[in-house]
């Protein structure tokens, strides 16, 4: 408070309002989305990145549970039976986390780069224009899914390549201090 | 809240768009008796998936771009 000299023809200032007893210590913050609420959407594959926003990869999920339901259900059970559980597991996982990554933006905390990549990744538009390509040329009749089906293997192959970079790139960040790349 | 404040364009926005031309070029082609509509709508469609994809793609881009800038 600033000393100023005191007037005695000044009428006295009134007392300071009393704040009431059941006033808040802090505001209220309405986050802006709801992880169990996307979780619960997600039971629809997609609708839960839909209600976060995140379009591209709702299409994404959508295509590759319709897509592993319709090669399990053409004669590739094996391995595409199991693919349809773990794309809808993992579509609920990704809206829970989605929508906590969104919270954690708005509140102005600091995101970690696994919260990052959750809410901007290269992968989602990358898979979209892959399954435009592999489903127009199936369209013009260049290329046959369900033959192309038994090189699902190499899905596997590109998953371990992709995990390799990625520790790779971690420990090389690690070591100098920086923050991981992110692709 | 939303990732696309300050983003150059809406991929989803300029998909819906292209593809609405699109479909309007192929219907009025389809009117005046010069394509078959339905069967090119269920040869093409996937060409609007792979434009948003790279829209996608081309938007993220910019958007880290300008943030190292």
């Amino acid at each position: 408070m600033s000393s100023q000299p005191l007037d005695p023809n000044t009428p006295p200032l009134p007392p300071p309002p009393i704040a009431p007893a059941f006033a808040p210590a802090s505001p209220y913050v309405r986050l802006p989305k709801s992880p169990g609420l996307a979780a619960f959407l997600s039971l629809f594959p997609g609708l839960g990145q839909v209600y976060n926003g995140h379009i591209a990869r709702a299409f994404a999920f959508f295509f590759s549970w319709v897509g592993s339901i319709y090669l399990t259900a053409s004669g590739h059970e094996f391995p595409f039976a199991f693919v349809i559980p773990f794309v809808y597991l993992y579509n609920m996982i990704d809206a829970w986390k989605g929508a906590n990554a969104i919270n954690q933006r708005f509140l102005g905390g600091r995101t970690t780069p696994d919260q990052e990549t959750t809410v901007e990744s290269p992968i989602w538009g990358g898979l979209l224009a892959v399954f435009g390509v592999l489903i127009l040329l199936n369209n013009l009749g260049w290329l046959d899914l369900e033959r192309l089906a038994r090189w699902w293997p190499v899905l596997l192959i590109a998953v371990g390549v992709w995990f390799v970079y990625e520790s790779i790139q971690k420990k090389r960040a690690s070591e100098s201090g920086d923050e991981p790349t992110q692709l | 809240m939303s990732r696309r404040s300050s983003s150059a364009f809406s991929p989803e926005g300029l998909t819906l768009g292209i593809c609405l031309v699109a479909v309007g070029g192929a219907w009025t082609l389809s009117n005046l008796g010069r394509i078959e509509l339905l069967p090119t709508l269920r040869t093409w469609w996937p060409l609007s998936l792979l434009l948003w994809g790279v829209l996608e793609l081309a938007d993220l881009a910019i958007r880290r771009s300008s943030g190292r800038s």
